[in-house]
């Protein structure tokens, strides 16, 4: 007999794995019970092993996944690694800061340099920020987006200089129009390999004559302000690198930082733009995150972890209080099926379904990427989300669905389910889900048609699939 | 960039352009035959966003294009993942596509004259045609990879034998890819997932491997494919360290290349119609020292470098013509 207390132990634990995951199977869900929830939270943190990615298969299978030019091919690529990883957190940060430094392959045409700069966050996402920040400045995608091609001596463009104070690190509010000017000054030079023909190709959006040709960071001595710059109250030559330092080292970024891992972690905040005229909705979390920051020497892993095991987090007023963004509602579900097997296409259309939903991977639409929260659902989003969902959980041969169903079978101690048990058993295996009474009502209703039913079996399978179909088009489940 | 040894090989020239939007040239191409006359037939796999382009383009080493055979679906004729072209002695052109799981054969007028192919493990049945050959009785070797095993045809689709089996042993194959023969009749597989090229009997008895993982001289990353000359050396596309390799008869290093590609006529016209682009090039540094040694995003950052080198075929004078997926190209070398 499972206890209350043991109840709630689960329950907090598949609260952590949809959030800092993509939320677990019942079987994964019984692997981090036996670790323990600080356990589990460290190896989240610490993951021993990634998504052993076969390069070799995807790029043969799916050629333009080895140039990975195209968008689409770009986006299936990283779902395929989401839905496959063990290493799931270090996924959610690559989505993290996706959101927050939104670079699109859209403007850069070639989406092989949003896939680098990913790749950048897969490596270095739960480090030291300042690596972090040092990292992104140096990233191709991120110098051409922000077109830091035309950041010279005599004639700075501030567009990087802005953002990597408005968006990536302070906020508004923080710093003056100045230290904008200053910050750019610092960043001159900052460029890529043949600059002129990159930024003229990029503009034509042609891959004529052979290909793209991928960027390559270069910095040019030459066309670097060395001028003494004032920048945040500190005097100095300073290049790139001191800008990072001095920005690091504000207690601004440490608050705008956590801010938005409680936005994306633990509730919707306001949308970004309206930060600099209303305080965090809860300002002691913000506080604690921001000590981790300083305390860890600018560790993100630190932050997260004060986060992951803070009462802020771990109450049941945050869980199922968020939409999930629709890359969590894809990659969840295609996690509930099993791993992806090649060659494959699931992994297209799972990476176009993200973008009807309004997430379309690698291709944010503007440099303040997503807001998400209530806009990701809309009535053609919702129609969507459904028919993807009924769509992937649709057939009990598919390794995760099967495991679910033996798993309810063995639950069973070979006796038939009525509808009642059934219906629980199906919403015990998707999260667990609480649902509405309401829901939980209609979906017995549903299955009294059947009478009872016995698992596995070939009529049973299939009347377990019908109740995940409906389960996943539910709004309960359309929260993580 | 060539390494200097006694065998040398110089390029020739670079025939090529992305065909992503249609026209003249290919598009991620995984495969490609030369025949008697000259005329090469380029399979364009191309991608969801170009499929008009997924087909067979056919051009020559003087940059002449003459349009594209099949097109993208599942009617005869059309293809979907075409993975593997050979001709025969009549010059009839055969096909294979992963996705459909068949083979296509071609007349020399480019009229369908035969479909054929079922998906499974029995005889006679395939998973993954990944290379064809035809030996010197004009029967069809076909790489039947997610079986890991070869498989012998009559030109009809007739089934007459089989070879290999899943394993790193001696004739056992891991997802192999390419297919090669040499003058006297033997055979030769890229033995993919092995990291090794297997020579073989024309009935399919072991006689040698060739290479073992790494990036060193004689070491292989995924081979995908090679061709064999009149004095048993092995030009060996070595896929995942993005170069081809020269190994002769015995298995010792000759030389590597790493690609040298330049502009091709066809690259030529384009930049002559796009002035910003043509100055631009005039300040273009096209062999930099990178900042990784991952061979393909160096690749993806050398344009004159492979990317993806996939095949090596010979012509009639054994000039080594290397066909590149990811730069939508074929190189072409010559023995100095």
């Amino acid at each position: 007999m499972t206890t209350v207390q043991e109840r709630q132990d689960v329950a907090l634990m598949a609260h952590l794995l949809r959030r800092a995951g993509f939320g677990a199977t019942p079987d994964e869900l019984d692997r981090f019970m036996e670790m323990g929830y600080e356990a589990a939270v460290e190896g989240l943190l610490n993951p021993a092993s990634d998504c052993e990615m076969p390069e070799d298969l995807i790029r043969r299978y799916h050629v333009d996944q080895s140039d990975l030019r195209n968008g689409g091919a770009a986006a299936a690529h990283w779902v395929y690694r989401m839905v496959n990883t063990d290493a799931v957190l270090r996924e959610k940060m690559c989505l993290f800061w996706h959101r927050i430094f939104a670079t699109a392959s859209t403007k850069l045409i070639q989406a092989r340099m949003v896939v680098n700069q990913v790749e950048m966050f897969r490596q270095y996402g739960m480090g030291s920020f300042r690596d972090i920040l040092a990292r992104l400045s140096r990233d191709p995608a991120m110098l051409m987006w922000l077109d830091n091609q035309d950041n010279h001596k005599d004639s700075i463009n501030e567009n990087y200089g802005r953002e990597i104070l408005e968006l990536f690190s302070m906020g508004v509010g923080n710093y003056t129009e100045d230290d904008i000017k200053e910050c750019a000054r610092a960043f001159t030079g900052w460029r890529v390999v043949n600059p002129d023909y990159m930024s003229i190709k990029m503009r034509n959006n042609t891959a004529r004559p052979y290909g793209y040709i991928a960027w390559q960071f270069e910095y040019d001595d030459d066309d670097h302000d060395h001028e003494e710059k004032r920048f945040l109250g500190e005097v100095g030559d300073f290049n790139g690198e001191d800008v990072v330092d001095i920005i690091c080292r504000q207690p601004a970024t440490a608050r705008f930082i956590a801010r938005h891992l409680y936005h994306f972690f633990v509730a919707d905040e306001l949308p970004v733009p309206q930060w600099p005229h209303f305080g965090p909705r809860d300002p002691e979390a913000i506080e604690i995150m921001a000590q981790a920051y300083f305390d860890s020497g600018f560790q993100i892993s630190a932050m997260l972890r004060a986060m992951f095991n803070s009462d802020f987090f771990k109450s049941e007023a945050s869980r199922f209080a968020r939409i999930k963004s629709p890359a969590e509602m894809v990659v969840g579900t295609m996690r509930l099926a099993g791993p992806i097997d090649l060659p494959s296409t699931d992994t297209y259309a799972a990476a176009g379904a993200c973008a009807a939903m309004g997430q379309g991977l690698l291709a944010p639409p503007s440099v303040e990427g997503w807001q998400g929260g209530s806009e990701w659902i809309n009535t053609g989003a919702y129609v969507q989300r459904v028919n993807f969902a009924s769509r992937v959980l649709n057939d009990p041969n598919k390794p995760g669905i099967r495991a679910i169903i033996d798993r309810m079978a063995d639950g069973a101690y070979g006796m038939a389910l009525s509808p009642q048990r059934l219906v629980d058993a199906c919403l015990d295996a998707l999260g667990p889900l609480p649902v509405l009474d309401s829901t939980r009502d209609g979906l017995i209703e549903y299955a009294e048609k059947w009478g009872d039913t016995t698992l596995p079996s070939e009529e049973g399978d299939r009347r377990a699939v019908t109740l995940i179909q409906l389960i996943v088009t539910t709004q309960e489940y359309q929260m993580v | 960039m060539t390494t200097s040894t006694a065998f040398q090989l110089e390029p020739v020239t670079t025939v090529g352009f992305v065909a992503d939007q249609g026209g003249r040239g290919f598009h991620l191409p995984t495969d490609f035959a030369i025949r008697g006359d000259g005329r090469i037939f380029v399979a364009s796999r191309s991608n969801m966003n170009a499929l008009d382009i997924v087909g067979i383009q056919m051009a020559t080493i003087d940059h002449q294009f003459f349009g594209q055979l099949g097109s993208h679906g599942q009617a005869p004729g059309q293809m979907i993942w075409p993975s593997a072209l050979a001709l025969d002695s009549q010059d009839n052109l055969y096909l294979a596509d992963d996705f459909l799981q068949r083979v296509t054969v071609y007349d020399r007028e480019g009229g369908v004259s035969a479909t054929w192919g079922t998906k499974g493990s029995g005889d006679g049945e395939f998973d993954g045609v990944s290379g064809l050959l035809f030996d010197a009785n004009d029967d069809l070797l076909l790489v039947d990879h997610r079986n890991h095993r070869v498989q012998k045809f009559t030109k009809d689709g007739r089934f007459v034998s089989k070879w290999g089996a899943f394993g790193s042993g001696d004739g056992e194959l891991n997802l192999p890819w390419g297919i090669s023969s040499d003058d006297e009749g033997f055979l030769y597989v890229a033995d993919w997932r092995n990291d090794r090229i297997q020579k073989f009997t024309p009935d399919g008895e072991f006689v040698a491997k060739f290479g073992e993982s790494g990036r060193g001289e004689g070491q292989l990353s995924r081979p995908s494919g090679l061709a064999v000359d009149s004095d048993g050396n092995m030009y060996i596309a070595d896929w995942m360290n993005q170069r081809v390799q020269v190994l002769d008869r015995d298995g010792r290093f000759l030389t590597q290349l790493r690609g040298d590609a330049i502009l091709g006529e066809w690259a030529v016209e384009y930049l002559n119609a796009n002035a910003d682009e043509l100055d631009a090039r005039s300040r273009f540094v096209p062999v930099f020292e990178t900042d990784t040694d991952d061979p393909g995003e160096v690749s993806a950052r050398i344009e004159p470098y492979f990317w993806d080198p996939v095949r090596v075929a010979l012509d009639a004078q054994e000039r080594v013509y290397v066909l590149e997926t990811g730069r939508h190209r074929f190189q072409v070398y010559q023995r100095v």
